[in-house]
Formats: structure tokens, sequence, C-alpha cells
């Protein structure tokens, strides 16, 4: 039996991590409805659905035939990897090194690109629908990533898919409801909160996994999510670029 | 092709898009294994773990901050 301390770390990292994910593959399926119709948008992006689907479907009975210890090493490894990477972006975002994902932008980008593609090469629907299954599955695998791995070293699939499900469901309801790039989503700071949720995990599980488990079990995650949310912040202050002062 | 490229693209960037980084943290889990295994030093295996990857992740970001200001 999954008690809370276990389950909503789950669901919160691979909820928020899908949300950016499922934000970005809405953007461009969206770019390619407005341009050329749902009907291409939507087959573009159920075809990516199905070779993902088929993905998780392979990497199950996989997963399942691997030691527990060492699939905890590996994905571990891989989480801590991928949240490093993700939570070094999103310091350098929140310190104005690096620029901001702009949905607004990539709406453009992909509206005109489209168009003119289809100026180009005479088949408007498939390269729409294309454009549409290629945002999907891109996207969609770091969604089937965030879930393996958020889930599959500790028994917490079941959590860790509810999570990245309700990410899918509200962002498609807020999506389909006001019809436009969702650039009022907090990207970059959900971006540096997944970026922690991950750096967290994938620390706890490299741990476990080398049979050197956290003293308190799964309540040490919050300590270390604590621990990785002060050091970022710590580091976006330090390289955030300070006002020149002028003297008179 | 040009998808499978992509979604190969994709994959190497979401592990090895630093690979600085990516190269620091396979030491860093190489060297807690080292001491989890040679010296039974559980607590201690753990605890570089989280101390090594906040190192990495200190050095990826000075390094990248010191690249943008050029």
């Amino acid at each position: 039996m999954l008690d809370l301390a276990t389950a909503a770390p789950a669901i919160g990292a691979a909820f928020v991590a899908s949300t950016v994910e499922v934000v970005e593959a809405f953007t461009i399926v969206l770019a390619v409805a407005t341009v050329r119709g749902w009907r291409p948008a939507l087959s573009g992006a159920a075809a990516a659905l199905g070779v993902l689907a088929v993905v998780v479907a392979a990497l199950g009975p996989l997963l399942s035939m691997v030691p527990l210890q060492a699939l905890q090493v590996v994905i571990g490894v891989l989480l801590l990897l991928f949240g490093l990477g993700w939570l070094r972006k999103a310091v350098l975002r929140a310190a104005g090194l690096m620029a901001l994902h702009d949905e607004d932008a990539i709406y453009q980008r992909e509206s005109s690109r489209i168009g003119e593609d289809v100026r180009s090469a005479g088949a408007a629907n498939g390269v729409a629908a294309l454009a549409s299954f290629q945002a999907v599955l891109l996207e969609g695998l770091e969604v089937v990533f965030i879930v393996l791995a958020v889930g599959a070293g500790h028994g917490l699939m079941i959590p860790a898919s509810i999570g990245a499900l309700a990410a899918f469901v509200a962002v498609m309801a807020l999506g389909l409801l006001v019809r436009k790039p969702l650039a009022n989503v907090p990207e970059n700071t959900l971006k540096f909160g997944v970026g922690v949720m991950l750096s967290a995990f994938g620390v706890f599980w490299t741990s476990e996994g080398l049979g050197a488990p956290w003293p308190g079990d799964d309540w040490a995650l919050l300590g270390l999510v604590g621990a990785f949310l002060v050091v970022a912040l710590a580091l976006v202050a330090l390289v955030r670029p300070r006002a020149s002062t002028v003297t008179p | 092709m040009n998808v499978v490229r992509e979604v190969l693209e994709e994959l190497w960037s979401m592990f090895v898009g630093d690979r600085r980084l990516t190269l620091l943290t396979l030491l860093v889990v190489a060297a807690s294994a080292a001491v989890a295994f040679f010296a039974k030093a559980t607590l201690l295996a753990a605890i570089l773990v989280l101390v090594g990857a906040i190192a990495v992740l200190a050095d990826a970001v000075f390094a990248a901050a010191r690249k943008a200001r050029g």
C-alpha cells in the first residue's frame, strides 16, 4: 500500500514535468490546426500517441526483467543527467543569462514554417500532419521517460502515470478552451521545480541502487528536494548579472 | 528519416546535452559506488552522491554563466 509521502512526490513530479512537455506539444499542434485545420493536426498527434503507446508497451515488460537495484542505478543516473541539465538551464534562465521559452514565438514560427513548406512541397495536409506527429512524438518521449524514471525504480508507475495523465487532461482542456498558445503558463518556474524534483529523485534512487539508502527512507526525498531548491536559488543569485553602478 | 534523426537527437540532448555535466555526473556515481562497495560506507556514499551532484550543477551553471558573459 502506497503512502502519501511516497506517492505525492511521484504524482507531483510527473504532473509538473508533463505539463511543460504537453504545453510545448500543444503549441505546435495548435499552430498546425490554425494553418491547415484540425484534421491533419489531430491525425498527426494520434499517430504519435500510437507510436508512444507501442514504446511504453515494449518497455514495460523489459523493465520488469531487470533486477530492481540495477534498474534504480540506471534510472537514478539518467534522472540525474536529465534533472541536472534541466535545472542548469532553469537557473540560467532565472538569472537572465538564457532566453526564456516563448510559446507565442514558437507558435508564430511553426505557423509560418508550415505555410512555407506547403507552398514548396504542395503536400499541405501531409506536411501539417507530419509537423504535428513530430512535435507530439518528441515531447511525448520526454513524458514517457519522466513517467518511467519517476515510477519504475520504486513501484510508482501508477502514481507517475496519474500525474502525467492529469497534466495531459488539464493542458488539453485549458488549451481547447482558450484556443490559443498557453503563453501564460509559467514555464520556467515549472522547469525550475521539475529540475529540482528530478535531481532529488536521481540522488535518491542512485543511492538506493548502490545499496546506500537515505535515513528516513522516502521522507528523505523532501530533504533532498529542499537541498536542491536552496542550492539552485543560491546559484541564481550568484550568477545573476549585477546592475552596473554609475558614479556621478 | 528526418523524424528518426530528430528523435535520436532529442534523446541524445536529453542526457548528453552538456558533455562536461554528463562526464562529471558519471564520475560522481562511480566514486560513490566505489565507496559503497569497497569501503562499505553506505551513508557516506549516499552523501557523496548528493554533494557530488550539487557540485556538478554548480560547475555547469558557473561555466555556462562565464560563457554567456563572454
